[in-house]
């Protein structure tokens, strides 16, 4: 493989994408990712906090101490990983990270690979989604994209600008990607509107080093509140309101997700005001 | 004088008649409490060279021209290969060497489960290697696959015969008993995943075959590749100095280091075969899944009057089946008691020793029973117990038993259960728990150790047993320089080398302390004897007042008072040679170690989140010979227990067989975050029958009782009876669901 280490935006010419390396590295070892061309894009993505533009080179340690920032954002990259993937994964990388179902990380030739089959459907998948799961049971392990979704974030890219909730799809028959840039699009900003409150509340496994069981961020704009859900869908899952979870399509051993979703969205709701 | 005796021998809960040829064991257990260095907190022999990084584990070995082996393994579940051509992978870059089944022990053309050893390639690089697994062709016939353990024990496919137990009259018990519970209690498989994964370098030397391995039995893997390459075991040679972890799977050579030893033999060069991390969690063993349904009858003054068990193992495809049994039959003085155990044969990977394997899952069953007891009588759960206290082990008396003792060191913890109830607010629920442990630990013989001394008065311990990280070097150290009165920095250990020293047992069953720390108190005894001989002559005195204290040697009559450098100049490049060997266990008894954890947990009984806030841990295993290394492993039990009880489970897909938690993101030990505050005690009372010193082994008692302790918090807290491994937060949340309805149930009887 060949590494290139492009410093302008106009000499980016196809290849991997890679950052922080924490999600495509262990993807190109597993031959999940397979290409001739790996491009370190670090010195092409805008890093530092700017007001409300982030900039997608920014790591999620950086961000996790940054007072301009919201509480939900804050507390969902201070929840993500560990220290020392935090210390390396970027905000761009984090809001393309892959799902962790174990059917799609060991290759079983299911739906989002191509397949015609969701493995995890008939098989392990108390990990899995409550929402969307019909064609592909992943669950999207994001707590930033999720805290970002709440907060009604946008995105700038090398060829546009997209609102957060743009950016994701559900996979389906004709189309199995759950992101929208086209090849070669890679994105550089993030901007996060000022809210008036904020707020991050995950269950995990264990205390650290753990993705979402269920993640829940809330914000408040103008009266109005934002809530979106991470490791409960394919993508990262705006709720319209906290009775949308009475239509949660749980499978039998994801079924537990439900109530953790109920009590946490009562609980960022409460803690909104 | 060597004696020839026939003798029951016990490794992990299993026992055989076995002759043994053992010394007597003349010397006087030292007093009770803290002597001069044993007894006392002494920090780890070889801690620098581990913290800076120069301690050599297998991992670090690189040796001039070493080949990297990579192992195919099997994608299904239960497959035949019909035909295999290695051709390609012969011809790939880099590759030297390949080999298919039937070429290298545990290499077989039929895979019992998905990640069986197959074939295998050595290669001037990993990458190479696992490059050329791939251009291996396999023809492969699918077979029946059968993974649910129920399933497997309907059908009668067992790894061996059920085993029963029965005494007293247990159903005219049952009948006659005032209260009954019963339950069906469930645990998970879960991975050893040690630091330093399963490895080998195997090295041809003339005809001596160097194995160098991260093992717990330098001996066994001795005989071990001796038999698998028909030579004599003296060709054999089995080094490990340091190694990372192994928890009981790491008792044997392993297919990696077969397969390692045939490519080193049929390239000529040293070969390293090491199991990546997802082989470690696929292929490296397992405490397997159990199935337990048990029943306890007790009279209404609460006592236990019957016990009864079917416990269904769930082996996998090949290894044994451990005594999961063996609490419910031991623990309490039940005079009616009967079990069944089955040992199911399913397609998943082996089990393999795993830290006082059955004891854990059978204690997490029996100790969360005794407790349902104890709430349906309405008795303190500790008193419950005290109340049926065993004094003997089915008519065999205990060498040594201070679990009463436990239960009295933990009785001011279990008193502040009232306080830390009162802690509950909101959804937060805060509760206390306990379990009782039992489990084995006495070690036994045969066990050697020789000791060194020279002009230069330093002593240098030999014998050829491992210390698999417990630090178990430490404690040897200890209690030779102990018995010679030396300072503790005038001791080295030398271990870790099959021709390097005397035969030692396996670090296993909780056994290296017990069987190993004998023999070289009496290989100290007898270097010491001839050093005071010398003295003697050299000073003019009588043997009889002379004594070494403090690397000193002094008289009685206080007219000898000297350096032992000084004594020991006359040695010039002579030596004092010490030998030692571990004396029998006593006769008809039960050596067995005690302990009692107690557990304060909060919960959120709305999202299912538990937190462990603190354990208290008592344990009873004979003399305590560094106190500070006996903490550490009462933490590592305990933390290596929160991790099963709480979030680790292995899962495997229920259609293909295949393994889904393969990494550590995916399989969750506990990180330091989940680690609450422990307290240790020890009773510290030497068992005055086991040997020379009273002293039983620690490694595996501390993991023993801590799932039952903190599920019985978690019933103290909110109510819900837990009787699944891991409590995750969907067994949690079914738990108290459960306990719901039930509580409504009762509430429309009672109207």
């Amino acid at each position: 493989m060949e590494l290139t280490r492009p410093s302008d935006v106009a000499d980016l010419d196809g290849g991997i994408f890679v950052h922080g390396g924490t999600e495509v590295v262990p993807l190109v070892r597993d031959g999940i990712l397979s290409g001739a061309k790996l491009v370190d894009v670090r010195r092409v993505v805008p890093r530092g906090v700017d007001d409300g533009v982030i900039g997608a080179g920014t790591t999620l340690a950086e961000l996790e101490v940054d007072p301009q920032i919201p509480d939900a954002l804050r507390e969902a990259c201070r929840l993500a990983a560990s220290p020392q993937l935090r210390n390396m994964g970027s905000l761009g990388g984090n809001l393309l990270q892959a799902t962790r179902c174990w059917y799609w990380r060991l290759k079983y030739p299911c739906r989002l690979h191509g397949g015609d089959r969701c493995h995890a459907r008939e098989g392990e998948h108390r990990e899995h989604a409550i929402f969307a799961n019909d064609f592909c049971a992943s669950a999207h392990p994001s707590d930033v994209a999720t805290a970002l979704l709440a907060l009604d974030a946008r995105i700038r890219t090398t060829r546009r600008e997209l609102a957060l909730f743009e950016l994701y799809r559900v996979p389906d028959e004709n189309d199995r990607d759950v992101v929208r840039l086209e090849p070669g699009e890679l994105i550089l900003e993030v901007h996060v509107p000022t809210v008036e409150a904020s707020v991050y509340l995950k269950a995990m496994d264990r205390k650290k080093w753990s993705f979402p069981q269920v993640g829940v961020a809330a914000a408040r704009v103008d009266g109005t509140v934002r809530i979106a859900l991470a490791g409960v869908a394919p993508i990262p899952w705006l709720l319209d309101s906290p009775e949308a979870l009475d239509a949660a399509t749980p499978l039998p051993r994801t079924e537990w997700k439900v109530p953790v979703a109920r009590a946490l969205v009562a609980r960022a709701l409460a803690t909104l005001g | 004088m060597a004696r020839l005796i026939r003798t029951e021998k016990e490794v992990e809960g299993r026992f055989e008649e076995v002759w043994l040829v053992v010394e007597e064991d003349a010397l006087d257990q030292w007093p009770a409490g803290p002597q001069a260095i044993v007894g006392r907190d002494a920090t780890r022999k070889d801690a620098l060279e581990r913290v800076r990084g120069e301690a050599k584990y297998t991992a670090d070995l690189q040796l001039p021209g070493m080949l990297h082996a990579a192992i195919l393994r099997s994608p299904y579940a239960h497959a035949r290969v019909n035909k295999i051509d290695l051709s390609k992978a012969l011809a790939a870059p880099g590759v030297h060497a390949a080999v298919g089944p039937g070429d290298a022990k545990g290499l077989e053309d039929e895979a019992g489960y998905a990640g069986a050893a197959v074939a295998a390639v050595a290669a001037d690089t990993l990458a190479h290697a696992q490059r050329a697994l791939r251009a291996i062709e396999i023809e492969w016939e699918e077979l029946e696959v059968v993974l649910d353990p129920e399933d497997a024990v309907k059908r009668e496919l067992y790894t061996a015969e059920p085993t029963t137990y029965e005494r007293g009259d247990f159903e005219q018990a049952l009948a006659d008993a005032d209260v009954v519970v019963e339950g069906t209690y469930r645990t998970s498989v879960v991975l050893h995943n040690s630091m330093e994964t399963h490895q080998s370098v195997c090295e041809w030397v003339g005809d001596t075959l160097n194995v160098y391995i991260s093992t717990q039995y330098v001996w066994g893997v001795r005989s071990a590749m001796a038999e698998a390459f028909d030579l004599p075991a003296d060709k054999v040679r089995v080094v490990c100095e340091y190694m990372g972890g192994g928890f009981g799977s790491k008792n044997d050579p392993g297919e990696y280091t077969f397969v390692g030893a045939e490519l080193a033999r049929r390239t000529g060069r040293p070969v390293r075969c090491a199991l990546s991390r997802r082989d470690e969690n696929t292929a490296a063993g397992n405490r397997n899944a159990t199935i337990q349904k048990l029943i306890v009858g007790a009279r209404s003054d609460g006592t236990i009057c019957a016990l009864g068990g079917e416990f269904v193992n769930a082996v996998g495809w090949t290894g044994w089946s451990a005594m999961t049994e063996g609490p419910l039959q031991m623990l309490y003085a039940c005079e009616n008691v009967r079990t069944v155990r089955y040992g199911a044969k399913i397609n998943t990977p082996p089990m393999k020793a795993f830290r006082a394997p059955g004891f854990v899952e059978g204690t997490f069953g029996l100790e969360c029973l005794i407790d349902e007891l104890a709430a349906k009588l309405d008795v303190d759960p500790l008193e419950l117990r005290r109340k049926n206290y065993a004094s003997s082990n089915d008519g065999k008396p205990f060498s040594s038993k201070n679990l009463m003792e436990c239960y009295e060191l933990a009785q001011e913890q279990w008193d502040r259960r009232h306080e830390v109830r009162s802690r509950s607010t909101g959804t937060w629920k805060h509760g206390v728990g306990m379990a009782s442990q039992i489990w084995f630990g006495g070690g036994g013989p045969p066990s050697y150790a020789w000791i060194r001394i020279g002009s230069d008065a330093r002593a240098q311990v030999v014998t050829a047993m491992q210390d698999i990280g417990t630090g178990t070097r430490t404690a040897m150290a200890q209690i030779a320089a102990e018995e010679l009165g030396f300072p503790l920095d005038r001791v080295e250990v030398s271990l870790g080398d099959t021709s390097r020293g005397p035969y030692a047992t396996l670090s296993a069953g909780s056994s290296t302390t017990p069987s190993v720390g004998p023999a070289v108190r009496a290989a100290a005894a007898d270097a010491k004897r001839q050093l005071i001989e010398i003295a003697a002559q050299r000073y003019h005195v009588e043997e009889r007042i002379l004594d070494i204290k403090d690397g000193n040697v002094v008289s009685a009559d206080g007219n000898v008072n000297t350096a032992v450098e000084k004594l020991v100049e006359v040695l010039e490049d002579a030596q004092i040679l010490g030998k030692g060997a571990r004396g029998p266990n006593p006769t008809g008894m039960s050596v067995l170690t005690f302990g009692i954890h107690v557990v304060e947990v909060a919960v959120d009984v709305e999202t299912g989140e538990i937190r462990v806030e603190r354990v208290y841990a008592a344990h009873d295993v004979g003399r305590i010979i560094n106190p500070l290394g006996a903490r550490s492993q009462v933490e590592g039990g305990i933390i290596q227990g929160i991790g099963h009880t709480l979030s680790e489970v292995r899962l495997h897909d229920p259609e293909s067989g295949r393994i889904l938690t393969t990494t550590l993101d995916a399989y969750r030990m506990p990180t330091i975050a989940d680690v609450p505050e422990i307290v240790c005690a020890f009773v510290d009372r030497p068992d005055e029958h086991l040997t020379n010193l009273g002293s039983k082994g620690l490694g595996e008692p501390p993991i023993v009782p801590i799932a039952a302790a903190i599920a019985n918090a978690i019933r103290d807290a909110t109510g819900a009876d837990v009787h699944e491994l891991p409590i995750s937060r969907e067994e949690l949340l079914r738990a108290l669901q459960s306990a719901k309805e039930k509580e409504r149930r009762g509430a429309h009887a009672a109207v």
